[in-house]
């Protein structure tokens, strides 16, 4: 048997029932338990593993582990996760009323994507598709809009340039404010009917949880 | 128009399950090694923006 390890909580009552909670240097992990000849890539255990991290949710804030991760016994838990132990519990006593909600956005002009034939290096392809990515961007009046109707409701907002076609604002957001949030949502909706894009979320800390997004 | 909403929501989750939150020592063998996941993170992303591109347009 081994755990697949979902998030890092405060309190032993964030994981029950939902899931069995692995102590960890005071804080406790919430794992699912499967076969050890069980695939991580197995459809049904991801879904599975998304539905038990959305209950999880609605009990309170966590730090999301992301999907793969997966230990023996809390032994290993503890040791392979010990040193990231006083970061996530500073987090999550600084968020604990808060999750991220995101948006994303449809690139205005799809960059297009770099032809490989056309670099002598690997290295040089590999930063012209990184740039190709950074160079997208959306509509600057719905840009405009969001800044003013949306971020306002957000305690932190970091814009990110996932990919070639679309952009996405990653938001800290007051469970108190998730309605006047999606409400915001919906205004940019009615206002920009042609401008795809996605507002998600409730979702646990995982953008401002990432030390390699900072 | 009910069921493309779902899926976006099914798709915008296994994205964020698969592609957000603290990377741990372990789990980017599991990616790389197990071709079967890399595929579904793959698809998973080309599909959500397809799938949004393709509900902005309608």
């Amino acid at each position: 048997m081994k755990w697949v390890v979902i998030g890092a909580h405060l309190q032993r009552d964030d994981v029950g029932p939902v899931a069995e909670a692995l102590p960890v240097s005071g804080l406790f992990l919430s794992a699912v338990a499967i076969a050890d000849d069980r695939p991580l890539a197995d459809r049904d255990l991801i879904v599975q593993i998304a539905g038990a991290r959305a209950k999880l949710l609605d009990r309170a804030t966590f730090v999301a582990i992301r999907y793969g991760f997966a230990v023996r016994d809390a032994q290993e838990a503890e040791t392979k996760c010990a040193a990231f132990a006083p970061r996530w519990r500073e987090l999550l006593v600084a968020h604990r009323d808060e999750v991220e909600m995101t948006l994303k956005i449809a690139a205005a002009t799809p960059a297009a994507r770099p032809d490989r034939r056309d670099f002598s290096s690997g290295a040089d392809y590999l930063r012209a598709l990184h740039d190709s990515a950074r160079a997208t961007d959306i509509d600057p009046k719905f840009r405009e809009a969001v800044e003013r109707t949306v971020v306002p409701l957000a305690t932190q907002h970091r814009w990110t340039n996932r990919d070639r076609s679309s952009v996405e604002l990653s938001m800290l957001v007051r469970r108190s404010n998730l309605e006047k949030m999606r409400n915001a949502g919906e205004d940019l909706r009615r206002t920009f009917a042609k401008v795809p894009f996605l507002m998600s979320g409730p979702w646990p800390l995982e953008v401002f949880a990432d030390d390699h997004q900072q | 128009m009910a069921d493309e909403s779902q899926e976006i929501t099914l798709l915008e989750t296994l994205d964020h399950l698969l592609d957000r939150g603290v990377v741990i020592a372990g789990e980017a063998v599991i990616s790389i090694g197990d071709v079967d996941l890399l595929y579904l993170g793959l698809n998973v992303v080309l599909s959500n923006v397809d799938a949004l591109m393709r509900s902005g347009q309608k």
